[in-house]
């Protein structure tokens, strides 16, 4: 199929007046939330989930185009002003960015920010919309279950132990979701397991709830059993210009080297939004004329993690789209939306359902606009939003966790769920284990059984066809090195620095 | 993609080489409270036993003669992998404290230094309790409302009037938004019922 041609149709189906208006609010709203400090961009996704049960498919998903680039966005611009990242991947626009607020430049960094995202955002969305038809042809001549659950495997490898501080932390995280996708109805057998009995229980335990409860209600019980007892200030925006010429030169090429980096790391169907940030601070440090400002507020710093950042949150759609597999949290939410619409992501998406995933691609331009032109001016407006108090801040972010969560089960049941859950993810914020592979595995642990099991059946029980076929197979090797490759150069770091520690 | 950012420390010193984040904090640490160095411990065994309760359960899985794949596998994979990740923790936590661990990674909002604060747990948690309870019966709009006041008190808001005031406009919007716009359903009685 040309993808050319399917854009054009998609444009058809996304700037009718209407879709336009839904992905209009999506940035505004997408931006509203992922400003609020505290929410990063899942968490994000996940409360606004009930805003588009009422719509149909096409609008709907139009809608989400533009809530997750604007929460990424939003999130940027907390990460500079507070200096608290939302998620990991905005790690170093928190510190490089938060630094040059702190210096008076901040009205530049949100700008450096800001266009460097509508940069790499554009030229990620590019890259979907020619990687996207050419990974699902792909799928549809090389991929069957057992290709479908090595992929898994390796998505969940490399959620779970690249770039985590600890190892073993991402995977009790893993298994932890894991667990809580074993609960209700088996696919295959229709009997239920793990629900102690409950009716509610049987149809399992919804990613959206979890999502909710570990970011939401974990969170909140963290920050307010810690609360800070004189409140964070929010640093000013004090500059009156954007950027000057010199901002200008110093950005352009590490939007653009930020934005090659993102995309293709980002629509690897593997996990790791945060390496490609990582690999541009180094990058952009590197080739910088000013290294000795990094770390002090280097502008670079703040334009080529935010273009890398934002291209691989896009590239992720690659996935997702074209084989139904997240590698986010986010991603994981994005497709329980789909779920909802009983759609299934996957190659046959692409035949199915033209409009629907060309609108979506479509309204990633048109949302990426938006943000721009919205944002730009309305940057004073989101900056307000900082000093909300945090007791009314975090009582809100309770609320809409309750309605999200009471919106999805309509019951009793769900919100108790949703407590134990949030019980938990107080505990593993406490013990400093990662909550994004919990969320992922969730959603993919009962995916990976329909695969493991249709794999085995038609292979009559023989395991050999997990890794005698080529692809399967050569995709299980690098999910194993993914898996023992970090164990390995962290233990010749810990040798090289510390000689004989033992910590 | 993982929310909870795992930085450490936000002073200026530390935020010279990203590149290597693993090492947050190194050097001299105070020396830890029992709960600080071994809570942690608490939290592996607790994995430990949700493992070995995923191989118990999974054994009332029922198995039909001559089925090709026993429906019981893959929950004993996760089971038999909880067990396993769980004990490799429970080794991890005994060899030392965490780098950084211990509720070390931090935002703005949050004190690093500062003991946990179990009295606003528990008043957010009956809150929660309040939430659920009130929910069905009284509906959305007090249960809403109710959460939001008791939250913010024990977050420390103390002017009650004004919280009362935001949180009835929150959960009135939020209801009207939802529920009458939207066609969310959720629970309304008697307040809903005079809108």
């Amino acid at each position: 199929m040309d993808a050319l041609g399917s854009l054009i149709d998609g444009f058809s189906v996304a700037l009718t007046p209407e879709n336009l208006l839904w992905a209009l609010v999506g940035v505004f709203l997408g931006t509203f939330v992922g400003v609020l400090p505290g929410i990063g961009p899942a968490l994000t996704v996940a409360l606004l989930l009930p805003v588009t049960y009422a719509l149909d498919p096409v609008p709907a998903f139009i809608m989400f185009a533009g809530i997750y680039y604007g929460g990424m966005y939003g999130g940027s611009t907390t990460s500079i002003l507070l200096n608290t990242p939302g998620e990991s991947a905005s790690i170093i626009t928190a510190l490089e960015g938060n630094m040059m607020a702190k210096k008076g430049r901040g009205a530049t960094a949100l700008a450096t920010a800001a266009i460097g995202s509508f940069v790499a955002g554009t030229i990620a969305t590019l890259g979907i919309t020619f990687a996207a038809p050419f990974m699902a042809d792909i799928a549809i001549d090389y991929f069957q279950s057992p290709e479908y659950l090595a992929l898994i495997i390796l998505a969940f490898t490399t959620v779970a132990t690249l770039l985590g501080r600890s190892m073993v932390r991402g995977l009790v995280s893993l298994f932890i979701g894991l667990a809580l996708g074993l609960v209700g109805i088996d696919a295959l057998t229709g009997q239920s397991r793990f629900t102690f009995g409950n009716q509610q229980l049987l149809g399992g335990i919804d990613v959206v709830t979890v999502a909710v409860g570990l970011f939401a209600v974990g969170e909140t019980f963290w920050v307010a059993s810690h609360m800070r007892k004189d409140t964070g200030e929010v640093t000013t925006v004090t500059d009156s210009k954007w950027m000057t010429k010199d901002d200008w030169k110093r950005s352009w090429k590490p939007w653009i080297r930020g934005a090659l980096l993102g995309f293709p790391i980002g629509s690897m169907p593997a996990g790791g939004a945060e390496i490609p940030t990582f690999l541009s601070y180094s990058v952009e440090k590197r080739l910088s004329k000013h290294p000795e400002e990094f770390g002090e507020g280097a502008i670079e710093g703040v334009a080529g993690p935010e273009a890398a950042n934002n291209a691989s949150a896009a590239g992720v759609l690659v996935p997702l789209l074209t084989l139904g597999l997240p590698t986010s949290a986010t991603a994981a939410i994005l497709l329980a939306a789909f779920q909802r619409y009983n759609l299934n992501p996957g190659p046959q998406l692409f035949d199915q359902n033209p409009e629907l995933v060309w609108g979506l691609i479509a309204s990633l331009y048109i949302g990426n606009l938006m943000l721009l032109v919205l944002n730009l001016p309305l940057v004073g407006m989101w900056v307000k939003l900082l000093s909300i108090p945090r007791p009314l801040l975090y009582s809100g972010i309770l609320v809409f966790a309750g309605l999200g969560t009471w919106a999805q089960s309509q019951s009793v049941t769900g919100l108790v769920v949703l407590y134990v859950i949030g019980a938990l993810g107080y505990l593993m914020r406490r013990f400093d284990i990662p909550v994004g592979p919990a969320v992922v595995a969730v959603i993919l642990g009962p995916m990976a059984e329909i695969h493991f099991r249709r794999a085995l059946q038609i292979s009559q029980g023989d395991w050999s066809v997990f890794y005698n076929r080529p692809v399967s197979g050569t995709i299980l090797v690098i999910a194993a090195l993914a898996f023992i490759a970090p164990a390995v150069w962290r233990a010749v770091q810990a040798r090289r620095q510390h000689p004989a520690a033992t910590t | 993609m993982v929310e909870q950012a795992p930085v450490t420390d936000h002073s200026p010193q530390s935020t010279a080489p990203p590149d290597e984040p693993q090492h947050g904090q190194e050097g001299p640490q105070e020396p830890l409270s029992f709960w600080q160095r071994w809570g942690e411990l608490f939290m592996a065994v607790g994995v430990l036993v949700l493992g070995i309760v995923v191989l118990v359960e999974s054994q009332d899985i029922r198995v039909r003669q001559g089925v090709v794949v026993s429906p019981r596998i893959i929950p004993q994979i996760v089971g038999a992998g909880l067990v396993l990740v769980a004990i490799w923790y429970v080794i991890d936590v005994i060899r030392g404290p965490h780098p950084g661990g211990a509720g070390g990674e931090d935002a703005e909002d949050v004190d690093p230094e500062a003991k946990t604060d179990w009295s606003v747990i528990g008043i957010i948690a009956i809150g929660l309790v309040a939430y659920a309870a009130l929910m069905e019966g009284v509906g959305f709009i007090v249960a809403s409302a109710v959460l939001f006041v008791i939250s913010a008190f024990a977050m420390g808001s103390r002017r009650i009037v004004r919280d009362v005031a935001i949180g009835t406009v929150l959960a009135v919007g939020i209801f009207l938004l939802f529920d009458r716009w939207l066609g969310v359903r959720l629970p309304d009685g008697w307040v809903a019922s005079q809108l």
